[in-house]
Protein backbone atom coordinates (compact mmCIF):
# COMPACT_ATOMS: atom_id res chain seq x y z
CA UNK A 1 0.00 0.00 0.00
CA UNK A 2 1.19 3.35 -1.10
CA UNK A 3 0.47 6.13 1.25
CA UNK A 4 -1.32 8.88 -0.33
CA UNK A 5 0.82 12.23 -0.70
CA UNK A 6 -0.81 15.09 1.55
CA UNK A 7 -0.18 17.59 -0.78
CA UNK A 8 -1.41 19.86 2.29
CA UNK A 9 -0.04 22.84 3.53
CA UNK A 10 0.22 23.13 7.58
CA UNK A 11 1.70 25.81 10.05
CA UNK A 12 1.16 26.02 13.34
CA UNK A 13 2.19 29.07 14.99
CA UNK A 14 2.08 30.97 18.90
CA UNK A 15 0.64 34.28 19.28
CA UNK A 16 1.25 36.30 22.11
CA UNK A 17 -2.01 37.06 22.62
CA UNK A 18 -5.72 35.67 23.93
CA UNK A 19 -7.28 33.52 21.70
CA UNK A 20 -10.50 35.83 21.41
CA UNK A 21 -8.18 38.71 20.03
CA UNK A 22 -6.41 36.37 17.27
CA UNK A 23 -9.91 35.06 16.16
CA UNK A 24 -11.19 38.25 15.44
CA UNK A 25 -8.39 39.47 14.10
CA UNK A 26 -9.10 36.92 11.32
CA UNK A 27 -13.22 37.94 11.41
CA UNK A 28 -13.17 41.25 12.18
CA UNK A 29 -12.75 42.99 8.46
CA UNK A 30 -11.70 46.13 10.27
CA UNK A 31 -8.86 43.78 11.33
CA UNK A 32 -8.02 42.01 8.12
CA UNK A 33 -7.16 45.28 6.02
CA UNK A 34 -4.53 46.49 8.51
CA UNK A 35 -2.55 43.15 8.87
CA UNK A 36 -3.66 40.73 5.92
CA UNK A 37 -1.51 39.66 3.10
CA UNK A 38 2.66 40.08 2.82
CA UNK A 39 4.58 42.86 2.45
CA UNK A 40 3.84 44.66 -0.56
CA UNK A 41 0.17 43.73 -0.46
CA UNK A 42 -2.41 45.93 0.82
CA UNK A 43 -6.37 44.45 1.75
CA UNK A 44 -8.48 47.98 0.99
CA UNK A 45 -11.46 48.11 3.93
CA UNK A 46 -14.06 48.46 1.02
CA UNK A 47 -12.96 45.25 -0.68
CA UNK A 48 -13.72 43.29 3.10
CA UNK A 49 -17.30 41.18 4.09
CA UNK A 50 -17.70 38.66 6.84
CA UNK A 51 -20.22 37.16 7.47
CA UNK A 52 -19.19 34.64 10.23
CA UNK A 53 -21.26 31.57 10.09
CA UNK A 54 -21.57 28.00 8.85
CA UNK A 55 -22.90 29.00 5.19
CA UNK A 56 -21.89 32.86 5.80
CA UNK A 57 -18.65 34.28 4.14
CA UNK A 58 -15.61 35.69 4.22
CA UNK A 59 -14.37 37.88 1.07
CA UNK A 60 -11.50 40.07 0.34
CA UNK A 61 -8.71 41.45 -2.38
CA UNK A 62 -5.69 41.62 -1.98
CA UNK A 63 -4.13 44.66 -4.11
CA UNK A 64 -0.19 44.58 -5.28
CA UNK A 65 0.71 48.15 -3.61
CA UNK A 66 3.50 48.50 -6.20
CA UNK A 67 1.62 47.46 -9.57
CA UNK A 68 -2.20 48.06 -8.21
CA UNK A 69 -3.57 46.56 -11.47
CA UNK A 70 -2.53 42.83 -10.05
CA UNK A 71 -5.10 41.90 -7.59
CA UNK A 72 -5.73 38.55 -6.05
CA UNK A 73 -9.66 37.96 -4.68
CA UNK A 74 -10.33 35.77 -1.64
CA UNK A 75 -13.68 34.34 -1.64
CA UNK A 76 -14.34 31.56 0.82
CA UNK A 77 -17.39 30.11 2.58
CA UNK A 78 -17.59 29.24 5.97
CA UNK A 79 -18.63 25.34 6.90
CA UNK A 80 -17.93 25.05 10.16
CA UNK A 81 -17.59 28.26 13.15
CA UNK A 82 -17.03 27.87 16.30
CA UNK A 83 -16.87 31.71 18.06
CA UNK A 84 -13.32 31.81 18.95
CA UNK A 85 -12.40 28.09 18.69
CA UNK A 86 -12.27 26.88 14.72
CA UNK A 87 -12.99 28.62 11.33
CA UNK A 88 -13.37 26.19 8.07
CA UNK A 89 -13.85 27.55 4.82
CA UNK A 90 -14.15 26.21 1.28
CA UNK A 91 -11.95 28.84 -0.52
CA UNK A 92 -12.31 29.43 -3.89
CA UNK A 93 -9.11 30.68 -5.63
CA UNK A 94 -9.23 32.17 -9.16
CA UNK A 95 -6.31 32.17 -11.89
CA UNK A 96 -4.98 29.23 -10.49
CA UNK A 97 -1.87 28.24 -13.62
CA UNK A 98 -3.34 25.52 -16.43
CA UNK A 99 -6.61 25.73 -14.69
CA UNK A 100 -9.74 27.22 -16.51
CA UNK A 101 -12.35 27.64 -14.15
CA UNK A 102 -12.00 27.64 -10.48
CA UNK A 103 -10.23 25.79 -8.34
CA UNK A 104 -11.65 24.88 -4.70
CA UNK A 105 -9.37 24.60 -1.36
CA UNK A 106 -10.39 24.12 2.44
CA UNK A 107 -8.64 26.22 5.10
CA UNK A 108 -9.00 25.25 8.66
CA UNK A 109 -8.06 27.52 10.94
CA UNK A 110 -8.22 25.96 14.86
CA UNK A 111 -7.47 28.47 17.89
CA UNK A 112 -5.57 26.95 20.80
CA UNK A 113 -5.69 28.35 24.11
CA UNK A 114 -1.87 28.16 25.31
CA UNK A 115 -0.45 29.09 28.91
CA UNK A 116 0.64 32.70 29.62
CA UNK A 117 -2.54 33.85 27.78
CA UNK A 118 -1.28 33.15 24.45
CA UNK A 119 -2.97 31.33 21.39
CA UNK A 120 -1.24 28.43 19.04
CA UNK A 121 -2.99 29.13 15.61
CA UNK A 122 -2.95 25.44 13.33
CA UNK A 123 -3.71 26.08 10.03
CA UNK A 124 -4.38 23.29 7.22
CA UNK A 125 -4.85 24.47 3.02
CA UNK A 126 -5.06 21.96 0.39
CA UNK A 127 -5.61 19.82 -0.86
CA UNK A 128 -3.34 21.04 -3.72
CA UNK A 129 -3.17 17.69 -5.51
CA UNK A 130 -6.89 18.66 -6.69
CA UNK A 131 -5.71 20.97 -8.97
CA UNK A 132 -3.20 18.91 -10.46
CA UNK A 133 -6.21 16.02 -10.69
CA UNK A 134 -9.06 16.81 -12.87
CA UNK A 135 -11.64 14.51 -11.26
CA UNK A 136 -9.25 11.68 -11.10
CA UNK A 137 -7.22 9.54 -8.25
CA UNK A 138 -6.06 7.20 -10.35
CA UNK A 139 -1.91 7.11 -10.94
CA UNK A 140 -1.41 9.92 -8.29
CA UNK A 141 -0.85 7.93 -5.59
CA UNK A 142 1.88 5.98 -7.16
CA UNK A 143 3.30 8.46 -9.62
CA UNK A 144 3.90 11.19 -6.93
CA UNK A 145 5.30 8.82 -3.96
CA UNK A 146 7.67 8.25 -6.11
CA UNK A 147 8.12 11.90 -7.68
CA UNK A 148 8.41 13.06 -4.57
CA UNK A 149 11.20 10.88 -3.48
CA UNK A 150 13.34 11.33 -6.61
CA UNK A 151 13.10 15.17 -5.90
CA UNK A 152 14.04 14.81 -2.23
CA UNK A 153 16.88 12.85 -3.60
CA UNK A 154 17.80 15.87 -5.96
CA UNK A 155 17.57 18.81 -4.09
CA UNK A 156 20.77 18.25 -2.61
CA UNK A 157 22.48 18.60 -6.32
CA UNK B 1 8.47 32.54 -21.73
CA UNK B 2 6.58 34.12 -17.96
CA UNK B 3 6.87 32.37 -14.92
CA UNK B 4 3.20 32.47 -14.68
CA UNK B 5 2.84 30.86 -17.88
CA UNK B 6 5.87 28.33 -17.94
CA UNK B 7 3.97 27.42 -14.76
CA UNK B 8 0.55 26.96 -16.20
CA UNK B 9 1.88 24.78 -19.22
CA UNK B 10 3.04 22.23 -16.32
CA UNK B 11 0.55 21.97 -14.12
CA UNK B 12 -1.49 21.33 -17.84
CA UNK B 13 1.00 18.48 -18.34
CA UNK B 14 0.82 16.96 -14.81
CA UNK B 15 -3.26 17.24 -14.94
CA UNK B 16 -3.11 13.86 -16.81
CA UNK B 17 -2.83 10.40 -15.02
CA UNK B 18 -1.09 9.01 -18.08
CA UNK B 19 1.30 11.26 -18.48
CA UNK B 20 2.36 10.94 -14.50
CA UNK B 21 2.56 7.51 -14.43
CA UNK B 22 4.88 8.21 -17.51
CA UNK B 23 7.14 10.44 -15.70
CA UNK B 24 6.75 7.61 -12.99
CA UNK B 25 8.53 5.31 -14.87
CA UNK B 26 10.96 7.83 -16.15
CA UNK B 27 12.19 8.22 -12.55
CA UNK B 28 13.48 4.52 -12.40
CA UNK B 29 15.70 5.87 -15.38
CA UNK B 30 15.43 6.72 -19.68
CA UNK B 31 12.84 4.76 -21.39
CA UNK B 32 11.93 4.60 -25.12
CA UNK B 33 8.16 4.69 -26.65
CA UNK B 34 7.69 1.47 -26.93
CA UNK B 35 9.13 0.40 -23.08
CA UNK B 36 6.67 3.55 -21.96
CA UNK B 37 3.97 2.07 -23.80
CA UNK B 38 3.75 -1.18 -22.42
CA UNK B 39 1.76 -0.46 -19.23
CA UNK B 40 -1.07 1.13 -20.81
CA UNK B 41 -3.31 -0.24 -23.39
CA UNK B 42 -2.59 3.11 -25.42
CA UNK B 43 -1.43 3.07 -29.16
CA UNK B 44 2.26 4.11 -29.37
CA UNK B 45 1.56 7.54 -31.39
CA UNK B 46 -1.01 8.20 -27.87
CA UNK B 47 2.02 7.94 -25.80
CA UNK B 48 4.24 10.22 -28.76
CA UNK B 49 1.45 12.90 -28.19
CA UNK B 50 1.80 12.34 -24.48
CA UNK B 51 5.46 12.93 -24.54
CA UNK B 52 5.41 15.75 -26.86
CA UNK B 53 2.95 17.37 -23.90
CA UNK B 54 5.70 16.75 -21.28
CA UNK B 55 8.59 17.84 -23.28
CA UNK B 56 7.03 20.90 -24.10
CA UNK B 57 6.77 21.51 -20.25
CA UNK B 58 9.74 20.75 -19.76
CA UNK B 59 9.07 17.66 -17.60
CA UNK B 60 11.36 15.35 -19.78
CA UNK B 61 13.95 15.77 -22.63
CA UNK B 62 14.24 13.13 -25.47
CA UNK B 63 17.43 12.27 -27.42
CA UNK B 64 17.46 13.02 -31.00
CA UNK B 65 20.05 10.35 -31.89
CA UNK B 66 18.91 7.25 -33.77
CA UNK B 67 15.48 5.49 -34.29
CA UNK B 68 15.78 4.70 -30.50
CA UNK B 69 14.75 8.14 -29.38
CA UNK B 70 14.90 7.62 -25.55
CA UNK B 71 12.83 9.82 -22.74
CA UNK B 72 14.62 11.55 -19.87
CA UNK B 73 13.29 12.86 -16.41
CA UNK B 74 14.05 16.60 -16.14
CA UNK B 75 13.68 17.38 -12.62
CA UNK B 76 13.83 21.30 -12.70
CA UNK B 77 10.20 21.91 -14.14
CA UNK B 78 8.54 19.52 -11.38
CA UNK B 79 10.09 20.92 -8.54
CA UNK B 80 9.21 24.28 -9.66
CA UNK B 81 5.33 22.96 -9.28
CA UNK B 82 6.10 21.70 -5.90
CA UNK B 83 7.82 25.34 -4.94
CA UNK B 84 4.48 26.76 -6.19
CA UNK B 85 2.52 24.98 -2.92
CA UNK B 86 5.19 26.15 -0.73
CA UNK B 87 4.93 29.74 -1.99
CA UNK B 88 1.71 29.65 -0.26
CA UNK B 89 3.58 28.88 3.20
CA UNK B 90 5.68 31.60 2.55
CA UNK B 91 2.07 33.87 2.19
CA UNK B 92 1.26 33.12 5.43
CA UNK B 93 4.40 33.38 7.23
CA UNK B 94 4.76 37.20 6.33
CA UNK B 95 1.16 37.73 6.98
CA UNK B 96 1.46 36.23 10.21
CA UNK B 97 4.58 38.32 11.20
CA UNK B 98 2.22 41.47 10.58
CA UNK B 99 -0.15 40.19 12.42
CA UNK B 100 1.73 39.25 15.32
CA UNK B 101 2.55 43.27 14.94
CA UNK B 102 -1.34 44.32 14.83
CA UNK B 103 -2.11 41.75 17.63
CA UNK B 104 0.60 43.55 19.98
CA UNK B 105 -1.57 47.14 18.90
CA UNK B 106 -4.65 45.77 19.90
CA UNK B 107 -3.47 44.33 22.91
CA UNK B 108 -1.64 47.44 24.23
CA UNK B 109 -5.22 49.67 23.34
CA UNK B 110 -6.88 47.78 24.96
CA UNK B 111 -5.06 48.27 28.48
CA UNK B 112 -1.20 47.69 28.14
CA UNK B 113 -1.04 44.09 28.67
CA UNK B 114 1.64 43.87 26.18
CA UNK B 115 3.04 47.25 27.38
CA UNK B 116 6.17 45.61 29.11
CA UNK B 117 7.36 43.84 26.02
CA UNK B 118 9.78 45.60 23.55
CA UNK B 119 8.63 45.57 20.21
CA UNK B 120 10.89 42.81 18.66
CA UNK B 121 12.48 43.33 15.36
CA UNK B 122 13.23 40.74 12.59
CA UNK B 123 9.42 40.48 11.56
CA UNK B 124 10.02 41.76 8.25
CA UNK B 125 12.96 39.84 7.18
Amino acid sequence: MTTEPRYELEISRVFDAPRELVYQAFTDPDQIAQWFGPIGWAVPRDTVEVDARPGGYQRFVMVNADDPGQRSPVNATFTEVVVNELLVGEQNVEGIPGFEGVATMTLRLEFHEEPGGKTRLELRQGPFSHQLEEGTREGWNSSFGKLDDLLAATRGH
Amino acid sequence: MKADDRLSVIFAALADPTRRAILARLADGDATVTELAEPFSISLPAISRHLKVLERAGLISRSRSGQWRSSTLETAALKEATDWMERYRVFWDASFDRLDVHLRRIKEDRGGEGRERPARKGAQQ
